[in-house]
């Protein structure tokens, strides 16, 4: 609504017009023009196609392959009048130790996500907040890791570890997990600790807190909402790690979720086990969803932060 | 890089009588005394764990060497020149490139035409927060389900088959080696597209709306919006975006492994990608590990991947616009 003069500094090509003689129609009767029409189908088929493949996971994990196959979007049957609905559910997580897998993975995630966190901040506050010349060449170095592919570091890493006997050992998975996780958790608190006011800081300092003190008791509760979405999203990397866990996992005790589902793929197609199968697909993928549907919004600025700024 | 901490004097802190500016000075000594026991156990982890096995990488790269068991000796450039003779390195190498450039374009067309939309619809939110889930599935999950629906196989098809053979359309081997690439650029433009949606809308969102507004009263069609008022003032994220895609699409493995084989071992070479080169002849279970091989090409991963981002900047860099 407001004047067409404004905002000459952009790049914005306009033609000099005359005002038009005709107010512009109401919002309500725009959008009718048939490219948004188009565009609109496109946009809501692409959605439902979606929500079509959700549910097609979540039924076929109650089917047996024939009414996968057949009756893909039927609702499950057969096992329910076996008297025997989550007999997938059941093969996945007893015959094919997704049980297990389940235990493993959830302490894994939770110990390592804590630890990542709990290494990042001071870090992440040491390169916005004290002050150092070299901070942010330091930063920048954080940063290149991000652009590491694992493929280029885990051979050597792989032989180091196995040196010291930390291959195929939870302990050294969880220090793989933690090191490579620094880099993006790093840069994503330095974003969230640089946006931070300096007066209460300084209020700290004036009222004679130790600066040790200031970064427990003013910083981190400050930073709160940074370090949670920190949490998650390592939690929700380390949950669906997979590369990794096939290189230092070989031990069916030891695995994860996504690695159990990886062995369990190969053998799984062979003997025609999809329910199984996708029963396993739908025991990694459902706790994301359900984690999602509560925490969407700080999943998603969390992992979009780096981009908008 | 920063003072020594130990070379700082000790500060005053048991002495109330000091002045304000001296306290004030040795609270800031003292905060920056904070810098390396904070900063410490990060980079040490980061460079133990990431940055020496990657140069550990590079120089085993020029070397010829087995596996565990077997001395790396050094033969200069002699693994580059096989790599490149190699039909499964090749392969890998156009595939990567087919992932980055092809699927690329393809995520920021479908990204834009989305933004184009939702800009001015109801209900964008939910379609976004839809679009977003397929990103945090786990690929090898995502490659599996794919794989699924994707089964070739008379009388018992998968769902896409099922319903081409329900139209009337004949199946398709989608899984098949000399498809598979361009199933998975389906996979990944279908799985990423909510992603760069959401990165695209945030900066769309930061556009004034008045801008749209002029543009709606000079009639611009929404090519022209597109053209003249999102495009430019969303540039910058658009080259960040690009650089997070080249990051991501250059390390792609288990999509690619899950979809195009049987699982257990690597599927057929006309597949493969330069991390599932890596994988395979280090950790891959077919044939016997050529670690010096596998090094080889994780530099060229590392080359790849610093010269599209470099070239990228370079590209999407002009000044800034202020809005």
């Amino acid at each position: 609504m407001s004047a067409p003069e404004s905002a000459p500094e952009t790049r914005v090509r306009r033609e000099h017009r005359t005002p038009p003689r005709k107010p512009r129609p109401a919002p309500t009767a725009r959008g009718f023009s048939p490219l948004r029409i188009v565009g609109m189908a496109f946009v809501w088929l692409f959605t439902a196609l979606n929500v079509v493949i959700l549910y097609w996971l979540v039924t076929a994990a109650f089917k047996t392959p024939i009414e996968i196959f057949n009756k893909p979007f039927h609702l499950p049957y057969t096992w329910f009048e076996r008297g025997d609905p989550f007999r997938n559910l059941r093969y996945a997580w007893e015959n094919a130790g997704f049980g297990n897998a389940f235990l493993v993975t959830v302490a894994l995630v939770a110990v390592s996500s804590v630890v990542i966190v709990a290494v990042a901040a001071p870090a992440a506050y040491a390169l916005t907040r004290l002050g150092v010349r070299g901070s942010n060449p330091m930063t920048n170095f954080f940063a290149i890791g991000m652009g590491i592919p694992f493929q280029t570091l885990v051979i050597p890493l792989f032989i180091g570890m196995a040196d010291l006997g930390l291959t195929n050992n939870l302990f050294g998975m969880f220090l793989v997990y933690v090191a490579l996780s620094l880099p993006f958790t790093v840069f994503l608190l330095t974003g969230f600790f640089k946006s931070l006011p300096d007066e209460l800081e300084e209020a700290a300092a004036i009222d004679g807190a130790s600066p040790f003190r200031t970064f427990f008791t003013v910083m981190l509760p400050l930073a709160r909402g940074g370090l949670i979405t920190a949490l998650i999203l390592n939690a929700i990397g380390l949950w669906n790690e997979t590369l990794l866990a096939i290189v230092f996992l070989t031990d069916n005790a030891n695995f994860t979720l996504a690695r159990a589902l990886f062995t369990l793929y190969g053998a799984a197609s062979y003997q025609s086990e999809y329910g199984g199968l996708i029963a396993g697909v739908a025991i990694v993928v459902l706790p994301m969803l359900v984690m999602y549907i509560l925490l969407a919004r700080r999943i998603i600025t969390g992992l979009t932060l780096g981009a908008g700024k | 890089m920063a003072a020594s901490p130990q070379t700082s004097r000790p500060a005053p802190v048991t002495s109330p009588e000091a002045d304000v500016t001296s306290a004030a000075g040795a609270h800031l000594v003292r905060k920056k005394r904070l810098f390396w026991p904070f900063l410490l156990p990060a980079i040490g982890l980061y460079v133990l764990f990431m940055v020496v096995p990657t140069v550990a990488t590079v120089v085993l790269g020029f070397t010829s060497w087995q596996g565990a068991g077997d001395t790396p000796e050094f033969n200069g450039v002699g693994n580059f020149t096989e790599l490149f003779a190699s039909d499964a390195f090749l392969y890998s190498f156009l595939n990567t490139l087919l992932y980055i450039f092809v699927a690329g374009v393809g995520t920021f067309l479908l990204a834009f035409l989305f933004t184009m939309v939702l800009r001015e619809m109801r209900g964008g939110k939910l379609v976004r927060a839809i679009l977003f889930f397929p990103n945090i599935v786990a690929p090898v999950a995502l490659g599996m389900f794919f794989s699924i629906i994707m089964i070739y196989r008379p009388n018992r098809q998968g769902l896409v088959n099922y319903l081409l053979e329900s139209i009337g359309v004949d199946a398709v081997k989608f899984l098949a080696p000399e498809n598979v690439t361009w199933v998975v650029i389906g996979c990944l433009i279908w799985a990423s597209a909510g992603f760069y949606i959401t990165i695209l809308m945030a900066a769309v969102d930061r556009i004034p709306p008045y801008l749209y507004e002029d543009a709606d009263i000079a009639g611009a069609t929404p090519w022209q919006k597109f053209r003249n008022v999102t495009l430019p003032l969303t540039w910058d994220v658009i080259g960040v975006a690009g650089v997070l895609w080249t990051i991501g699409a250059i390390k792609i493995f288990e999509l690619v492994f899950v979809l195009a084989g049987p699982g257990t071992y690597s599927p057929p070479i006309e597949s493969w990608t330069l991390g599932l080169y890596v994988f395979d002849r280090s950790f891959g279970t077919a044939g016997s590990p050529e670690y010096g091989m596998a090094c080889a090409a994780a530099v060229m991963m590392i080359a790849l991947v610093s010269v599209l981002v470099v070239a990228l900047r370079r590209l999407m860099r002009r000044e800034t616009i202020q809005f």
